[in-house]
Order: structure tokens, then sequence, then C-alpha cells
């Protein structure tokens, strides 16, 4: 029911913010430098708010839009000329790959190094990592992006300079066809992953060392535990913790944060596709879009809440309590 | 134990690292070869490579409504004429006629062309097109609903188009519609929504062949029996690029726009060659004279004119790529442009004159002028992400004791107000000014039915009966000679009037490998070469 209730107050957001902007989808006035736009005239431009409906009283937009909504359709795109639901299903699937392997591999590289950090607290290689990632993660994606293209694809010649397979191509088998995908995602996830390393590194540093305070791990050593289980089943499993809600946290964001990475690989993600809606006006477009980011964030949410159980038993005992 | 998780990173470090030389040398043999010796002739191509992205399905319905999709869209589909570098010529109607002073075009359609599906285009077609585009305008759209009054066949291979008002610019937005098969869009009702592979059948040089939206490719292959001159380029490619002067280094597409600051990389090389773009996309300084009484003094605008210096604007802005605005108007590349026209250069003591003239003839205590009741010369400019063209500006004008705020808004915002004639002065920036002149009338009569962007709102404020006379005389002008001598004398009064100021117009490079494919033409009034459709066929 708060889910239902969550859902219609973004639903309405959805659809009332894109429409407060100034201007409609059909007014051209100008162009970027060197763009050329085709011309409307006056009156194709009532043509086409009537052909899209856009000429009647908002609430009754407003009303077929939910009810539109209610039998699954998210409408038809105003400038790509398509479903919406066809566009998003279509790009969604590389977004996510390019953000999920950038999550997992900046996570598991970030925790490894954090916890070898807090490990060698103060010695060399602490501060080693601590400088060099730390000057890392203050460069944005978008340069490390094109820093890597620069030298990896341009200069060595290493990888693809843009798109996310190799077009036109035919492929004898579906490893080979895998393996030209992940040849493309190298360097975009490689620039998300370095990105976000910063991070992740600090934070599973933080989190390591202040449990390796904790009283408990004293006693874990006391009792002459092996070292293995000490570090993994004692001090990681609780470390985990702060790591996992930030890996949460950041999921809802999946759409947003690859975009410049997106634009700089001419990569065809959802993110590049959200700024063109916003900047068209697209209005079905723009709702469909972030119809979905608030469906992922919401989901996150949901998932946090299952993995958080499972880790830490805590949770369930408490709430198991309060419900008996 | 620190053993261990040092040989856990290194063992991550040397297998990312075995990726990424694995990936490498499979790879390797990508590299392609310029094919062919460099020389004159006209050798045909196997395969051009260009820029691509997303513009959209090209069917004359469902491309984006930007030039990239407009010309992929081209080279399906044919108009009844077509344009070189000169002006209008004979495509799918081998001749025309203007009859009843412009009431009339009698066209006559070539026969034996053929639709891509192997059905033979008809003069029914032609008559088909034209109804339904005056039902469902084309997205790229040169008729309006009540543009043409009827279309008759006569004969088995002419017709006969009877148009609402004559207008000199009317074989233009005739010849340039793209022709649809009657056979495939008849039975369409929502022509933006139908995009089956049927919806892209037209009678042009090149087919579809493969299309993909979320990657931004497009390959055109060259269409067999295609009526008119070979293809010179077999299939046409169009790729993603993420860096386009990295992706032409590379080889990877063959022809790259190139910014100025890149171009020494491409000059003295016999491998490159550059061509500059004619100036045919400009930005323009609006004056709202409706709302803002001050602006109606000419003298005050032709001050303003006076206080630009349009060549450091170039200079700082363009960096060099652009030339300076006429004060007629038509750009120096326009076929129509009249290069004797008064022109303002930098003459800060001729703006002086003509403001003290008007009254401003005090300063205040920051250097702007006023008049004797106090009313300063500051104005709001109203931009969209022209704000280093408007520091400038600002600069300029300060000199002369004009205070400029620069408000800077999003492109749609301030489209949205310049409509709405919620501004002072505005600056925005389009294409198409190597079209027809008659859009000197569609954004200068003051009496304007409307007409096309970007003076939908006609201009108000502003009415010069001489002008809107020649306006009208030219549109009705059916012989070009004449009609160029009407529009000489509008750029003229045009210069006189300043009803706006064009500050330059824009020329930008282009790069490509002449030994790979050199058959690049530009059209007599645009401004890019790879929209041309006469660039990818042989040349008579």
């Amino acid at each position: 029911m708060e889910y239902l209730f969550t859902i219609w107050v973004l639903v309405t957001l959805n659809f009332f913010l894109p429409r407060a902007m100034p201007g409609d989808p059909f007014l051209y006035l100008s162009a970027d430098e060197g763009q050329e736009v085709a011309r409307f005239s006056e009156e194709q431009r009532q043509y086409y708010l009537e052909y899209y409906g856009l000429d009647r009283p908002v609430a009754g937009q407003y009303l077929s839009y939910l009810a539109d909504l209610l039998r699954g359709d998210l409408g038809y795109s105003l400038y790509y000329n398509e479903p919406v639901s066809a566009i998003i299903l279509r790009r969604l699937p590389w977004t996510t790959f390019l953000v999920m392997a950038a999550v997992l591999l900046s996570t598991v590289s970030g925790t490894i190094l954090g916890s070898l950090s807090a490990w060698y607290r103060e010695k060399l290689l602490d501060k080693l990592l601590f400088f060099h990632l730390i000057l890392l993660s203050e460069v944005p994606a978008f340069l490390l992006g094109l820093v890597l293209l620069f030298t990896f694809a341009a200069g060595l010649g290493l990888f693809p300079l843009s798109g996310a397979i190799t077009h036109f191509a035919s492929y004898s088998s579906w490893w080979e066809k895998l393996l030209d995908i992940l040849h493309h995602a190298f360097l975009p996830v490689m620039a998300l992953t370095i990105a976000r390393l910063g991070g992740m590194y600090l934070l599973s540093r933080n989190s390591m060392t202040t449990v390796l305070e904790k009283d408990y791990l004293r006693t874990a050593w006391a009792k002459g535990l092996p070292q293995k289980r000490i570090i993994f089943r004692h001090a990681l499993r609780n470390a985990l913790l702060p790591i996992v809600t930030r890996v949460f946290l950041s999921l809802g964001s999946l759409v947003g944060g690859a975009i410049l990475v997106e634009n700089v690989f001419a990569y065809p993600g959802l993110g590049h596709l959200m700024r063109e809606a916003v900047m068209v006006h697209d209005y079905p477009l723009v709702q469909g879009i972030f119809l979905v980011v608030t469906i992922c964030v919401l989901l996150a949410n949901f998932l946090a809440d299952l993995v958080y159980r499972k880790l830490d038993p805590r949770i369930g005992d408490y709430s198991g309590i309060r419900g008996g | 134990m620190s053993r261990k998780w040092l040989s856990i990173a290194l063992l991550l470090v040397i297998s990312l690292s075995l990726l990424l030389f694995g990936c490498g040398t499979d790879q390797a043999g990508d590299d392609r070869k310029p094919d062919g010796a460099k020389g004159g002739g006209q050798q045909p191509v196997e395969m051009i490579r260009l820029a691509g992205g997303d513009w959209g399905y090209p069917s004359p319905y469902a491309h984006y409504p930007r030039g990239p999709g407009i010309f992929k869209m081209g080279l399906i589909f044919d108009g009844l004429l077509e344009r070189d570098e000169k002006g209008l010529i004979p495509w799918l109607a081998e001749k025309y006629e203007i009859k009843e002073g412009g009431k009339q075009y009698l066209f006559t359609i070539r026969d034996g062309v053929k639709w891509q599906d192997g059905k033979p285009l008809t003069a029914g077609d032609v008559k088909f097109t034209f109804e339904y585009a005056s039902k469902h305008p084309m997205v790229s759209s040169y008729i309006g609903a009540e543009d043409i009054e009827k279309v008759e066949v006569v004969g088995d291979r002419q017709v006969l188009i009877t148009v609402s008002e004559p207008n000199a610019a009317m074989l233009y937005n005739l010849g340039l519609t793209r022709i649809i098969p009657k056979h495939i869009w008849e039975n369409v009702d929502n022509p933006k929504e139908f995009t089956k592979p049927e919806a892209v059948i037209g009678t042009g040089p090149y087919r579809l062949t493969d299309y993909n939206k979320e990657h931004g490719t497009y390959r055109f292959e060259a269409f067999e029996d295609f009526w008119g001159p070979g293809q010179r380029v077999k299939v046409i490619e169009f790729v993603p690029v993420s860096e386009e002067i990295l992706a032409f280094e590379k080889g990877e597409i063959d022809l790259a726009g190139v910014t100025p600051d890149v171009l020494p990389r491409f000059q003295n090389d016999p491998q490159y060659k550059i061509v500059v773009n004619p100036g045919f996309w400009g930005y323009r300084l609006l004056f709202n004279m409706g709302e803002y009484p001050a602006l109606r003094q000419r003298e005050l605008r032709q001050a303003i004119a006076s206080a630009i210096d349009a060549k450091e604007l170039i200079e700082k802005v363009a960096r060099g790529a652009a030339v300076p605005g006429s004060a007629g108007i038509l750009p120096p590349d326009h076929v129509m442009y009249n290069p004797d026209v008064r022109q303002y250069d930098l003459d800060l003591k001729k703006a002086e004159e003509l403001l003290v003239k008007l009254g401003y003839d005090r300063l205040d205590q920051n250097g702007i002028r006023q008049n004797q009741s106090g009313e300063k010369l500051s104005f709001n400019m109203l931009v969209g992400e022209e704000v280093r063209l408007a520091e400038v500006l600002k600069e300029q004008l300060a000199k002369a004791g004009i205070e400029i705020k620069v408000q800077s808004v999003d492109m749609k915002t301030r489209d949205a107000r310049v409509r709405n004639n919620e501004y002072q002065l505005a600056i925005i920036g389009h294409g198409g000014w190597g079209n027809d002149p008659d859009y000197l009338r569609e954004r200068f009569a003051g009496r304007s039915r409307g007409g096309l962007s970007p003076s939908a709102s006609g201009l108000r404020g502003y009415n010069n009966d001489e002008l809107n006379n020649l306006l009208e005389k030219q549109r009705l002008e059916m012989d070009d000679q004449k009609r160029k001598q009407l529009i000489f004398k509008i750029q003229e009064i045009l210069a006189e009037d300043v009803p706006e100021i064009p500050l330059y117009y824009t020329t930008g490079y282009n790069v490509f490998r002449p030994a790979k494919y050199d058959g690049w033409m530009f059209m007599f009034d645009h401004h890019s070469l790879t929209h041309s459709k006469l660039s990818y066929l042989e040349r008579g």
C-alpha cells in the first residue's frame, strides 16, 4: 500500500514536471550550432499537438495517461516515433550491464583494497593505497573515460573507439559475440569502476578499521580462532553492512550515473536517451524513463531489505520479536 | 598473511591485463586500408563509412526533425526536383512548366522509374503524395494543408498542381517534397507510427538494408534499378563515433567535421583534403520592437550595429570559422546575396553620433548612456547556450555606453520566450539561411500571416510599406532574374532599417581522404557535404 502511494505520487510528479517546462515539443526556433532543424510551420505544430492529444486540457491528458499506465501502456514517443516501452526495453539492458559490472568490480576490488589498507593501517601499503585511490576518486568518470579512450583505444588501439558491439558483424558463435560485447564494454566499465573505486575503498577501509577495534574481535583472537575465520566470519561480515547499503543506494542512480560515460563512448544506454528526451520535451519518454528509474529505486530498497536480513541476523530477530 | 593478500591482488591485475591483451590481438587485423589509387575520373568505391547515431527510421514520417535524419530519408526517397551546386535540377520530373503566373505547375514525370519493390512510379503516386502530405505533414515538410488547391493527373505522365496562391518559393517546396508510393501508404492512417519495412521503399538511389536504433547504425546499399545517375558509392554505413576526429584518423569513418583548433593536424598533408562549409548557419540578434518602443528607433539599432565588432566575435567565439553577418540578412554564399548593401563595420564614433542625436547625450557614473529624462540604454539579452557570444557582445556594446544584462536559459525556454515576445534583445541561431529568399518575407513582413518558424509570431512593432510591397512583389515574380533584382532591393532596405542583426554565419571545416572518396559536393543552399544526394552519385 505504501509502495503504491509512493508510485502514484511519483507518477503524478513525472507527469506534471515535464509539462511545467516552457516551450513545447514542436516549437523550434533555434538549433545547436551547425545543426539543422526541420521547419515546423504554425499549422504543422497545431497538427502535431492535436495528433498527440496535447491540445486537450491537462486534467484529461493526466487521466488518460493514468488509464494507459494501468494497462501497461507507456505511450508513444513524440521525438523517437516508437512506443516508449520498446525504446526503454532495448536500451535498459546495456545500461544495466554497464553499471552492474562497474558496481560489482568496484565493490569487490574496493572492499579487498580497503580491507588490506585497514589490516596494514598506517603502514606503507596503506599509505600508498590511500593516496592513490583518493587521487583517482577525485577524477570525474567522463574525464577518466576520455583518458582511457585516448590511451587504450586511440593510442594503443587495443579497444574499439565507441559503441557496444561491432556493427554489421556476423558472429559464428554466441561466445564470439559475447567476447565482442565484453571487448566494447571494457573501457566504459573500467572508467565507471575506477571512478567508484575510491569511494568504495574509503568506506570499506573505515568500516573494517572500526570493526577491527571491536571487543568481539579481540575475543575471537583470544579464543585462538584461525585467522581466516576471524577475517571472513567475524570482521568482514560485520564490515560489509555499510558497504551493502552503499551498493543498493547507488543502484537507484543506475541510469543517471552512466550518462557521461555513455556519452564519451557513444554507448547505447538509457542515460544519454534521458538527456535527449528532456531536451526535446518528449513527455511520454521522459515519463517512461523516470517511471523505470523509480521502480528501480524501489526495487533496490526492497532488495536491500532482503539482503540485510540475510547478512545481519539481528534485524530478522528484532522484527521477529516485534511481530511476535 | 600479507603475501596471500598481495598474491590475490596480483592475480587480479594479471587477469585484467590478460583480458586486455587478449582482446587487443582479437582486433589487430581490423585496420582497413584506403583502397584504390588516387586519381581523377569517377571511380566507384565499395563502401564508405560516416558518423552515425540514431536519427530515426528513415521514412518521411518517422525520422527525427534534424538534418542528419532528413538526408538519410532523402537517400531513399526522391523529389520531383533535386539540388545541385547552382540550383534546382530536374529529378523525378524530367521537366516542369509554371503556368498562370505561378498559380499552376505542370510536372512531367520521368518514364521508367521503379520503386524499390519493383513496381513502376506513376503520375498517380505523385498526385497521391501531395494530397497525403497536405493531410499528414511530413517531418521535413515544405507544403502546408492550405497550400495546394488541387492536384490533377494529365495524360499518363503529367501532374498539374494548382496552388492556393502564387509563390515564387513554391517550385522549391513542391520539388523537394519526397514522393511516396500510393500502393503502400494509401491505407496508412497513422504515418508516424508506420515503421514497417515497406515504409522505407522509395525510388531513390539507396535502399535501407540495416537500421539499429539503440546502436545508431544505418546501412544503405545502392538500388540496382535506380533510374538516375550511377551510384559511385555502393554501400554507405553509418556507425556511432565517440570522437569524430579520432574515428577519422583511425580510418573508422571517411569524412569528419573539424574544429579550427585541430585543423593543423590535417593541413599540408596531401593525404587529406580540407573543405570549408558555406556559411548557411547563423546567429541573429533580435530586437523586440513590439513591446519596447525605444527599440523602434532605427538610429538606435544602427548604433548597436555600428558598435558590434563581428570580426572580434568570430575570432573569440567561433575561433575564426565564420563570416561576418550581412546587414542585408542574406549571407554572402546565398545565390541572391547583394554585395553592395550598406554594412556596419565597427565604428564607435558613428554609434556615439547616432545615440547623441537620439538624445542619449550624457553618461551616468557607470558609463551608461541616458537621455534627459533619465532613460538609460540598458537592455536584457536573452540567450540559450550562447553565453560566450553574449558576454563578448556585452563588452563591445559597453564601449558605446549601452548596458547589456545577459540572461541565459535553456534552449526551449529561450525559444518559447522569443515566440511569445517575452524578451528585449535575444540571440538565436539556426540553419536554413541558404534557402529560398522568401524567408525574408516570413521574417520581416509586418503583416505576415504567421508562416514558418523562426518567425512564427510575425515581426511586431516594425512596418515598412515599401519593404512590404517589395516582399509581396518578389513572392509573385516567377522570373528568376527579375526576382533577384527585387531581392537585391529588399536587402538594401533591410540594411538601412536593421530590423535585426545577423551576427555571423558559421562555416566550419570538413576533412576527408580524396584517395578513398572524393565525390563530395555542396548543394547551392546547404552547408553539409554529406547531406547532398549528389555527393554519392556519378556526375555528368
